[in-house]
């Protein structure tokens, strides 16, 4: 059992995270990334349905439970974590290991989970151990942001434990299962609290606010766990309930436009996975097995190529210490392997033919197309233009491009940045050009050609007609120094009112009934320190305590005497 | 861009409209397959729009200094 225990995916990058401090310092980066090959080892190797129970309190614990669809995920989850562990091999910040490792861990936890508690738990520890990486950076604006951060996912977390309670309560089960489409409340509540996680506009504004601000390292393993574990959660409890997927396809509009107004690269990034999410939503609220094949798949090279543009991103960032486009621009010869590297995944993401977008995106925009639903297609395909207009032109033209040359000097990257990035880069490529080492994983069985001419006209269009448009508008797209308003407005601007009224008006509060009972009890003090004043009414005034009075005596006579009668009393 | 490059983007793009009339001329399964080079002119008007509508959204309601919390 004991054994078994420390065999779940998740327990071992848990148990890892233990392990890290008791090493010496130049070990660690290197023994972090053997938890990641074991756990993707196990993962790969466990057969469908084995699962491992516990009891706890009289609740029967699913703790590891293994099918397709948790294996695919378990799979780019242990991946990534390898890759950004790599990515992440120069840093010696143990807080950051140890934090990445359980954060890592508790993804995978959630996705192997068999039943709600035990998902909660790595639910929550995912919240708490990414927060760190928010943290890590050390800025004032990141303390704050990871403070937001934190209370928006606890608050995500005690939804989805509302509504977890009152399932149990009502249907006295807790197996993750698939919930048939209703308004119960049970189902709505839970349905909110992994909404947060998967960032489903109004409840994304963390995201975007998180992200840009966390340490370099940070925002890759970031920008693979906790949405991507949320999608897993919707695709397993909600798949096929339709309001998903328009609200899916309302994300891919809603996160491309922003990432078309913003001006800053790794906010640009962030507001995409918005998009990118989208995608998948819509994918599982379509329902059918080809549109959930094509989430999961989408899932699947959504982490590789965006973990590998956020790597770009960060080693922009290490390099030159700004995102922000307005600053940068004309690297193209000082990072220029950044800049190939970063164009893979951009090409990829924009599911370009010959990379992994373009085997995983089609998928899952035809299943909209095939399930009838012709205006979701369209949405997902005005999605598609603005993701290869915003991270796939203007992302890198006004970082690598828009001037011949840049002043900014150069900070020579580690080379485990590049190796990592390298990985990524293949990976792309690789599933870009073999579809089926990715679709035998699927869930369900695959009956789908992403390289038919069709598609091939479809794309190249597209893309054609997008780039040619961009050239004509890229002035109107130029670097700005500018922040945009989101629905997180709604939280931070009247935070300094709330501030007022909930804690400096409580605090004042107190501070004068502090005062109030101070002033009492000096008061009372002050008539105690000398009781003869008003008890006896001849003494001295200016009696001091230290020294004998005639006025004690009286006092002490007095009391004697009371003992003295009532002894009487009670003898008699 | 140089000259040569956008002669490249042009033949790739005549190549998609031949196939789209050769290989593809009986290819229906949405109502916009009837529409000559949709695909194109979808890329071209859904830049077009993004590009405006983030610049005017930008503009008009979200855009703020970067210090804009911090007052």
């Amino acid at each position: 059992m004991i054994a078994e225990f420390f065999a779940i995916p998740g327990i071992i990058l848990i148990f890892g995270a233990f392990i890290l401090p008791l090493v010496p310092r130049n070990v660690r980066s290197s023994l972090f990334l053997v938890f990641p090959i074991i756990a993707l080892a196990i993962v790969i190797t466990r057969p469908d349905g084995y699962a491992l129970s516990a009891t706890l309190a009289g609740l029967e614990l699913v703790l590891f439970q293994v099918d397709a669809l948790s294996r695919v995920f378990g799979i780019i989850f242990a991946a990534t974590a390898l890759i950004a562990g790599i990515y992440a091999w120069h840093i010696k910040d143990l807080g950051q290991q140890t934090a990445a490792l359980v954060y890592a861990g508790s993804a995978l936890g959630v996705t192997f989970a068999g039943d709600f508690f035990t998902l909660l738990v790595f639910w929550e520890l995912m919240a708490v151990s990414s927060t760190w990486l928010v943290w890590a950076r050390r800025t004032p604006s990141s303390d704050a942001a990871g403070m937001r951060y934190l209370v928006y996912h606890v608050f995500g977390g005690g939804l989805l434990l509302a509504g977890i309670l009152w399932h149990y309560s009502t249907t006295g089960s807790i197996l993750v299962e698939s919930l048939p489409e209703s308004t119960a409340i049970a189902s709505v509540l839970m349905l909110l609290g992994v909404a947060v996680n998967a960032a489903v506009i109004p409840l994304h504004a963390w995201l975007p606010d998180a992200y840009p601000k966390a340490t370099i390292t940070g925002a890759v393993f970031m920008s693979a766990f906790t949405t991507k574990s949320a999608v897993y959660v919707l695709m397993r409890v909600f798949p096929g309930w339709e309001v998903l997927a328009w609200f899916g396809a309302a994300m891919a509009i809603y996160g491309v436009t922003y990432a078309v107004i913003c001006k800053d690269m790794r906010e640009i990034l962030a507001y995409h996975i918005v998009s990118q999410v989208g995608f998948m939503v819509c994918g599982i609220g379509i329902g059918t097995e080809m549109a959930l094949n094509g989430a999961a798949a989408h899932a699947y090279s959504h982490i590789l190529y965006k973990a590998l543009m956020f790597m770009g991103a960060g080693a922009v960032l290490y390099a030159t210490g700004t995102t922000k486009l307005v600053d940068l621009g004309g690297l193209k010869k000082k990072m220029k392997w950044t800049m190939l590297l970063y164009m893979v995944g951009a090409f990829s993401i924009s599911g370009l033919p010959l990379f992994n977008g373009f085997i995983s995106k089609a998928m899952t925009v035809d299943a909209a197309g095939y399930a009838g639903n012709e205006t979701a297609m369209l949405m997902l395909l005005l999605a598609g233009v603005g993701t290869f207009l915003s991270v796939g032109l203007k992302l890198p033209y006004y970082t690598w491009f828009h001037k011949e040359d840049s002043d900014i000097d150069i900070k020579p990257l580690p080379v485990n940045m590049y190796i990592a990035m390298g990985i990524a880069a293949f990976l792309c490529i690789f599933y870009g050009l073999v579809p089926g080492a990715l679709y035998v994983y699927l869930p369900f069985e695959v009956n789908y050609e992403p390289y038919t001419v069709y598609h091939l006209v479809e794309i190249t269009q597209i893309s054609l007609l997008t780039f040619a448009g961009f050239w004509l508008l890229k002035k109107k797209m130029a670097g700005e120094r500018m922040i945009a308003l989101d629905f997180d407005w709604f939280y931070r601007k009247p935070a300094p009112f709330f501030r007022k009224v909930f804690v400096n008006a409580i605090d004042n509060f107190f501070g004068w009934v502090e005062k109030v009972v101070h002033g009492w009890a000096i008061h009372i003090s002050g008539k105690f320190d000398n009781p003869m004043k008003w008890l006896n009414p001849f003494a001295e005034k200016e009696y001091e305590a230290k020294t004998y009075s005639p006025g004690l005596d009286v006092i002490t006579a007095f009391v004697l005497l009371v003992f003295v009668v009532f002894g009487i009393f009670l003898f008699i | 861009m140089k000259t040569w490059q956008w002669i490249l983007l042009g033949v790739l793009l005549l190549i998609t409209l031949v196939l789209e009339f050769t290989v593809l001329a009986d290819y229906d399964s949405h109502w916009w397959n009837a529409v000559p080079a949709f695909y194109a002119i979808w890329g071209f008007a859904c830049t077009v729009v993004l590009v405006y509508a983030g610049k005017f959204i930008s503009k008009n309601i979200v855009k703020r200094d970067p210090d804009y919390y911090d007052r």
